[in-house]
């Protein structure tokens, strides 16, 4: 899967931005215009469109111009990347950890009964 | 315990072992005890440095045959309390000086419980772009699913 799957780089890279996390999380609760994903933010609209084209660039987006109205909306499938990614991680993290139950418990029961 | 600015690359792994506390350090801080859990059967693994103190030089080496051996981990003790916890990181070796690459941070927490040791392993990882880097080092997919093959062959007795 390592050589065939969208850049998993450019999805972290989208994310290492506090603006970019903020505009997904508002995104999970549903689709928004990008004026209403704007309004909490200090910066200039250009600015902030950066971080948008970034976020569809990447494919973490999606967005449609419907008139002079912009809406993003979370395209859930690209997290499943971080998803595949983190879970092989944790079954590492999990495989130790049951091998490491299994070494300590049968060590020490053997200590136990000498 | 940590803040992290980047909760989804972090996880956590907690287990209730049923054994005291001072068997599970020792399952960790005994070279000889830690080289036979470290990594899944049948990989063997070879500690070539574990200095438990801060600053400490933590090296594994890994093998699919006993004969030829690879850098696993290269990495730097940064919090050593005996019985309690170990922390460790890749993005340093010995002596704290800066590592060539960075992948992540260790923690791990060793606490009383009424059925034995609340064993918990956090890892903190910097970003996805070291995949590669980690795929270098001997991780594949699906090691989780060997795990209970170790345990057996760890549970025969020598």
């Amino acid at each position: 899967m390592a050589q065939c799957s969208p850049p998993l780089d450019d999805v972290f890279q989208a994310l290492a931005h506090p603006t970019r996390r903020a505009v997904l999380s508002r995104l999970g609760t549903g689709p928004a215009s990008v004026g209403e994903l704007a309004t909490p933010f200090e910066m200039a609209l250009p600015s902030f469109m950066k971080h948008i084209h970034l976020l569809e660039d990447t494919g973490l987006i999606r967005t449609r111009k419907s008139g002079r109205v912009r809406t993003c909306t979370l395209e859930k499938g690209s997290f499943d990347l971080i998803e595949t990614w983190l879970d092989q991680q944790r079954s590492i993290w999990e495989g130790r950890t049951d091998r490491l139950e299994h070494f300590v418990t049968t060590t020490h029961e053997k200590e136990g009964s000498e | 315990m940590t803040t992290s600015q980047h909760p989804e690359l972090d996880l956590t792994v907690s287990r209730i072992i049923k054994a005291p506390r001072s068997a599970v350090w020792r399952a960790w801080a005994d070279p000889e005890s830690f080289e036979q859990w470290w990594v899944p059967a049948p990989e063997i693994c070879r500690v070539r440095e574990m200095d438990l103190r801060p600053g400490g030089s933590f090296r594994t080496e890994i093998s699919d045959d006993g004969a030829e051996f690879g850098q696993h981990l290269s990495a730097c003790f940064l919090a050593v309390d005996e019985l309690e916890r170990i922390v460790f990181t890749d993005a340093l070796v010995a002596g704290y000086r800066p590592a060539e690459g960075s992948f992540m941070t260790a923690v791990i927490t060793m606490k009383d419980h009424p059925d034995g040791t609340e064993y918990t392993a956090t890892a903190m990882h910097r970003n996805g772009a070291d995949r590669d880097k980690h795929e270098q080092l001997g991780f594949h997919e699906g090691w989780g699913t060997v795990t209970r093959q170790l345990a057996e062959l760890v549970e025969k007795p020598a």
